[in-house]
């Protein structure tokens, strides 16, 4: 499948302190992307390198197979950029940044911005400054919507939404780029609001990218194994036991494997798994599950 | 596409602008009052000869007005931009950073060019009719570099307030705050004769400056 | 663009540096250099110095010997004539010759004259006195002048018109005794405050030597011959007590001369350089002798010139070390513009 956004061996360090190194991933057209990961493993430094914001230490991001350090001014007709907070000039009304937008974009669908204008009941003359944080993501959507990009690339959409507009949001625009074949690349801190939307996730740890699959086949083979253990038992060092702990003689991990072969390597590790029971979980808790609580 | 990036420029300036019309104006026809009064109250003679002999210019009080009139317009220009890095979305229009950036500093410039011609307008129209040419041309040339300042305080502070990070603020600042001294060393009117051109140019070259602020930003960099 | 940007951010910080490092250095180790007060005396036919220093002033002679204050003034009798008379001191004669406190005090006149004072932007806008109204007081006229290129133009100054009349009498009296507009250089002292005035000395495009003034509300004009191959530069009206000087000038090879009265008599001044645009100059007159200061970039030299005749007499000089750091500058204490300059 062609490939929207392509990073190749991402480098990227603030000062000393190395972010990641030789990251790698391409985003396929048409799907919906969520790059997940706990604070700090480089989620918004990788959303600043693919706006342009960021000039990663080394490596290279291409977008619709541009270098985006070197983008023409006018590929950037096509993506529409939400930044954190669903900032925008705040000095305008909903008019006057209409207004203002439409002249920089030939196909710009001027209704689609109005009707979810008109669900928001504010005055046309209000400005934004003077707006909820819940309406001015409205606005922001209402505006990507009209610009009617190919690709959309959203910094943490859900801060400081209440959940009526976050549920709002996420269904908005699942359907929006779904109807329209659009390609997302977002992220956000709440993991609830993307197993609605997305198709697939790039799971982030400290320097690395854990995983990237398609949310289904997390949802579908990831499982939670517990058992009894005896007092002082070890913890299996097995990269495919994702974060075995002990909780009261209860060991608690993840894996993709079946229940058999992880019973298997339980054994093999010299861990007598006393009734190994398996449960299918959320997306939030596989992120815990393949990430640790730590 | 240009046209709509300055109605942007002029939606977050517009009340400012007003306001730094009125008082200039407000100034420039204050002053102007001063000397049509000094002028019935001594004798127009007495006038002539302290403008000659004692350099009066009746525009002492302006000295610092353009400069605040321009340092103040890159503030309500460009501190919006700078609100929440707003100017992540400018700098993602389809046009490329160079004319955007070019275009919103066009805008300011051409701006201050305005409102300081509409004040020396209002300076030459009403000083030439009870002064000699030669004295209104001296007004004018102790009026020309504090202008002169006033575009550059505004090319200095978009160049401040757009630097992304806090150290090279402070560095830029100081720099600015001796750059503009310059503006203000001349001890007689028309003492910049000959220099104003080239620091009128230097000064417009000064928006190369902004253009550095501007990479910067792009590039991410932070304290 | 971002080169161009980085080169022009460094210029500045280049110049910058050039201008503040120097002058932070120079104002923090700045020491105030001064050189003697000399004059020459006419009783011992040498010059008399006054020092200061350390707070202290000290009175001597260039050959060493020591004075105390009472004894210096005697030095000087012309100079410090109020003060010997005060005294009950001042002599019957000096060298030979009758003096009268009254005549000493008459002849007495200072020049000066500082680089920052003639490198400065003048408006154009000019005063001509009335210099014979019969009033014992001068008075400010009710017009102003200024210069064309074919002529001069005067100024009603209450109602801003000018004075077609006027301006064309004087322009006209001016061709007919030789002057060739555009008048380039020019010299007077516009004020009441002094004893008389004597107009205004110019040069004409072909840089001959006029004198301006306005007499009874007529035009006095009158070229003044200079001696062969003075081609005159600066022009300084004096307008001194004893009216025996109208003007000092100097030529192209720095050389200083005075307007001789009566009779506009063109004299070189002793062997005196002075560049009036670099140098300071100061001339204190008595009635025998003048003592000619000029302060150099490398020393200060002293002139004595006789006060008949203009003939030097002695020369004595101060080095002044130049000890600043150079660094780049926008004002300068030798003009009145501002521009950068290395120095």
């Amino acid at each position: 499948m062609e490939s929207v956004i392509e990073c190749r061996h991402l480098t990227h360090c603030y000062g000393r302190r190395k972010i990641y190194e030789d990251l790698s991933f391409d985003v396929p057209r048409g799907r919906i992307l969520g790059l997940l990961g706990k604070n700090g493993t480089g989620k918004t430094t990788t959303i600043n390198i693919l706006s342009g914001y960021l000039e990663p230490r080394s490596g290279e991001c291409r977008i619709f197979g541009e270098n985006i350090r070197r983008m023409q001014p006018l590929t950037r007709r096509r993506i529409g950029l939400l930044i954190e907070g669903h900032v925008q000039y705040q000095f305008m009304t909903i008019e006057q940044i209409e207004r203002f937008y439409a002249a920089f974009y030939p196909a710009w669908r001027r209704d689609a911005y109005y009707e979810l204008m008109r669900k928001l009941q504010v005055a046309p003359r209000q400005r934004i400054s003077r707006m909820s944080c819940g309406q001015r993501s409205q606005v922001a959507l209402g505006l990507i919507l009209a610009q009617d990009p190919e690709l959309l690339v959203l910094d943490d959409f859900s801060l400081g939404l209440d959940p009526g507009y976050r549920r709002l949001f996420v269904d908005y625009l699942r359907e929006y780029a779904k109807a329209e074949g659009k390609t997302v690349f977002l992220t956000s801190h709440i993991i609830q609001d993307m197993e609605r939307l997305i198709d697939d996730c790039i799971i982030m740890d400290y320097g690395r990218i854990l995983l990237q699959r398609p949310v289904a086949q997390i949802l579908e083979q990831l499982r939670r194994f517990t058992c009894r253990v005896p007092e002082g038992a070890p913890l299996p060092a097995d990269r495919d036991l994702y974060h075995p702990s002990v909780v009261r003689s209860t060991l608690d991990l993840c894996s993709f494997l079946p229940r058999e072969e992880v019973a298997q390597r339980l054994a093999a590790a010299g861990i007598p798994a006393d009734g190994l029971c398996e449960e299918r979980i959320s997306l939030e808790d596989a992120f815990i599950g393949l990430t640790g609580k730590y | 596409m240009c046209k709509s990036l300055l109605y942007k420029e002029w939606i977050k300036t517009r009340w400012y602008l007003a306001a730094a019309f009125v008082v200039l104006i407000a100034f420039s026809a204050y002053a102007m009052v001063r000397l049509y009064r000094a002028l019935a109250m001594m004798g127009a003679g007495h006038i002539w000869e302290v403008m000659v002999t004692r350099h009066a210019v009746f525009v002492e009080q302006m000295e610092y007005l353009p400069l605040l009139a321009g340092l103040l317009l890159a503030v309500v220009q460009f501190a919006p931009e700078m609100h929440r890095k707003c100017l992540k979305l400018t700098l993602h229009l389809p046009l490329s950073a160079l004319r955007t950036t070019g275009a919103m500093l066009s805008f300011g410039v051409a701006i201050l060019a305005l409102l300081f011609g509409v004040s020396l307008a209002v300076i030459v129209a009403s000083a030439s009719p009870v002064l000699a040419r030669e004295l209104v041309a001296q007004i004018v040339g102790m009026l020309l570099p504090w202008y002169a300042a006033g575009w550059a305080a505004y090319l200095f502070a978009a160049w401040v307030i757009l630097e992304p990070t806090w150290r090279r603020r402070l560095v830029n600042i100081l720099m600015s705050v001796l750059l503009l001294r310059i503006f203000f060393l001349a001890p007689v009117p028309r003492a910049y004769t000959g220099f104003l051109p080239f620091l009128i140019g230097a000064t417009l070259l000064a928006a190369s400056l902004v253009w550095l602020s501007v990479v910067r930003f792009t590039a991410g960099k932070q304290d | 663009m971002t080169r161009f940007s980085k080169l022009f951010f460094g210029l500045l910080v280049v110049v910058l540096l050039l201008w503040q490092v120097p002058w932070a250095v120079n104002y923090l180790t700045a020491e105030r250099e001064t050189t003697p007060f000399t004059l020459y005396s006419e009783v011992l036919n040498d010059f008399a110095l006054i020092r200061r220093g350390n707070g202290e002033i000290e009175y001597a002679d260039r050959r060493g010997n020591r004075y105390e204050q009472r004894q210096f003034d005697s030095l000087l009798p012309l100079f410090y004539a109020r003060q010997l008379v005060a005294d009950g001191r001042f002599p019957d004669s000096i060298g030979g010759r009758a003096v009268s406190p009254r005549e000493a005090q008459e002849a007495t006149f200072v020049f000066r004259s500082t680089p920052q004072g003639v490198n400065t932007p003048t408006p154009g806008i000019r005063f001509l006195l009335e210099s014979m109204s019969g009033r014992v007081d001068l008075e400010m006229p009710a017009d102003a002048f200024r210069l064309t290129d074919d002529g001069i133009e005067f100024i009603d100054m209450a109602a801003n018109r000018v004075e077609q009349q006027k301006s064309a009498r004087f322009t006209e009296v001016m061709r007919r005794k030789g002057v060739r507009f555009p008048v380039t250089e020019l010299s007077g002292n516009p004020t009441t405050r002094k004893e008389y005035d004597e107009g205004y000395v110019l040069l004409d495009a072909d840089r001959r030597m006029f004198h301006l003034k306005m007499v009874q509300g007529r035009p006095y004009v009158r070229a003044i011959a200079l001696p062969e191959g003075v081609r005159p530069e600066h022009l300084f009206i004096t307008e001194f007590h004893n009216r025996r000087t109208l003007a000092l000038l100097t030529d192209d090879r720095a050389r200083l001369y005075a307007v001789c009265m009566p009779g506009y008599e063109v004299r070189r001044v002793g062997e005196v350089f002075y560049d009036p645009l670099r140098e300071s100059i100061s001339i204190i007159g008595t009635l025998l002798h003048w003592t000619v200061c000029v302060e150099g970039a490398s020393a200060e030299r002293c002139y004595a010139v006789a006060a008949d005749g203009l003939a030097q007499l002695d020369t004595i000089s101060y080095p002044l070390s130049a000890r600043h750091l150079p660094g780049l500058a926008f004002t300068s204490p030798k003009d009145n513009y501002v521009r950068p300059r290395l120095q």
